[in-house]
This record gives C-alpha cells, sequence and structure tokens, in this order.
C-alpha cells in the first residue's frame, strides 16, 4: 500500500469553497471526468448533509485502444461525503468501482474552516492505493500516487475556477438588478 | 454534467438547479427542509434503472475485497 497527502489553502470562507465543490464539474481543468450522479442524498437527525455519488470518468484514450487493451472505456468511482454545516466539515470519501479486483484507490477530502483564519478553508486530501496480484505492484502503486499527486493540482484549480465563475455570475447578477432598479426609480420619482 | 443515463439528462439538470440553489441559500444557513425531493425521486428513479442496464453493481464495491478470497491471485510461476 502506498499512501499520498497533501495540504491547501484557499483564500476563501468555507460556505464559498464548499458551494463551488457541488458545482465543480464540467471543469476546463478535469476534463477527465464525464458524468456526475446522486445515487442517495438524505440530511440525517443532526443536520449534516449526507450523499452517495456515482462519478463517471473517461481515460482519455481512444475507443479502439480501450478494446485493445481489455479495459472499459468509463471508469466508474462511488464517493460518499458529509456536509456539516455546524462543524464546518465537509469530509468526501471515493472508492474506484471499475477493476476493484486488481487496485484498490481510496480518496479522501476533508475540507474545514481554517482555524486561524475564518475567511480562509484548509484542504486536506490522503489518497491510499493497493495494487495486489499483479507483477511490478509496487511499481503501479508509485504510478498511480504520481497520478493522484498531478490530479490533486489540477482539482484545486478546478475549484478556484468554479469560485470564480459564480463569483462573476453574482456580479453579473447585482448588475442586472441594477439596471433593473435604475429602469424603476425614475419612474417612481416622476409620480 | 453529464448523467450515467442519456435519458436522465434533463431530470439531473432540474434536480441540481434546485439542489445548488438550496444548499447555498438554505442549508448553509441552517434550514434542512429539502424542497427538491419530488425532482429527486423522479431522478433516482431513472438513474437506478441506468445502473441496472450498465450492469453496475453498487453494492458489491462497498464490500472488502483485497486480502480476501476475492482478490486476483498473482500469477503462478
Amino acid at each position: 500500500m502506498r499512501i499520498w497527502n497533501s495540504e491547501y489553502t484557499f483564500n476563501h470562507n468555507w460556505d464559498t469553497v464548499v458551494t463551488a465543490s457541488w458545482r465543480k464539474y464540467p471543469n476546463p481543468h478535469n476534463t477527465s471526468v464525464v458524468g456526475l450522479d446522486v445515487i442517495d442524498r438524505s440530511v440525517d437527525n443532526e443536520g449534516k448533509l449526507r450523499s452517495h455519488r456515482l462519478m463517471s470518468t473517461s481515460w482519455g484514450i481512444p475507443h479502439w485502444v480501450a478494446k485493445f487493451i481489455g479495459i472499459q472505456e468509463v471508469c466508474y468511482a462511488s464517493e460518499h461525503s458529509i456536509v456539516d454545516p455546524k462543524s464546518k466539515t465537509f469530509t468526501l470519501k471515493t472508492r474506484n468501482v471499475t477493476l476493484a479486483n486488481i487496485i484498490t484507490i481510496n480518496e479522501e477530502l476533508v475540507y474545514i474552516q481554517h482555524p486561524s483564519d475564518p475567511s480562509k478553508t484548509l484542504l486536506r486530501q490522503e489518497a491510499a492505493v493497493t495494487v495486489s496480484g499483479l507483477p511490478l505492484c509496487n511499481k503501479l502503486e508509485q504510478m498511480v500516487t504520481d497520478a493522484m499527486s498531478s490530479n490533486a493540482c489540477k482539482g484545486r484549480q478546478a475549484i478556484e475556477h468554479v469560485i470564480d465563475k459564480l463569483k462573476k455570475e453574482a456580479r453579473d447578477f447585482s448588475l442586472e438588478a441594477q439596471k433593473c432598479m435604475d429602469n424603476v426609480l425614475p419612474k417612481a420619482n416622476s409620480l | 454534467m453529464d448523467s450515467v443515463g442519456k435519458e436522465c439528462q434533463d431530470l439531473k439538470r432540474k434536480y441540481d438547479e434546485c439542489f445548488n440553489k438550496w444548499f447555498a441559500e438554505k442549508f448553509l444557513k441552517g434550514v434542512t427542509e429539502d424542497p427538491c425531493t419530488k425532482l429527486f425521486n423522479v431522478y433516482q428513479e431513472c438513474v437506478k434503472k441506468a445502473i441496472k442496464e450498465k450492469n453496475l453493481n453498487l453494492d458489491a464495491i462497498e464490500e472488502q475485497v483485497l486480502g480476501t478470497s476475492k482478490e486476483k491471485q498473482p500469477p503462478s510461476k
């Protein structure tokens, strides 16, 4: 088993980051995620939001190559998450469904309000990779953890991208609202 | 973002819209009552059917495989 972990600070508050996380895909920074479905979702009696999602990702290889080497073109992963708005903690645990009898990739992401600065959000990320029953297991585990490391960077860029988009939407919306008011007010004044 | 079932796309989009709005404007502010349940149920029905058609067994992935007899064995020399 090989474990990989990292930490990152977003210069946005927890509410913003968590809201953006739900709207992370589609995203130009991570185009391999081609589908995302909610399988189950509920608010438990402690007020925490529990979700189970199915993620579909593509290898980014041509159809005939996938067929030739005998893998499915689309891979699936299962994600369980809990949002606790009281403690401002968002935990996501993801595990691969495809090839689960050969490799296990367990990834855990935790977004918490930064302990020393509430205007920031801390992301802790950990992944455990186990490859079994194949020659070069160690090499494969190393390859997967290397890939995770570069994907983690893309993941953060993806979140930043969504936050920018949401802020722009809010700005456009307030401009639009302002315009409406401008149209209404002169009339109101002339009455 | 696509759904696993192409036919569920529209239902998913409607549900996501409802959820994103509720999450940001209500849930984070302490309102736990979910107004999107109806949209969710219709979307669910569609997704569960699509998953079944793709022969994806979601229960199987919850169980432990590696380290048990279900694990793929190394080739014998």
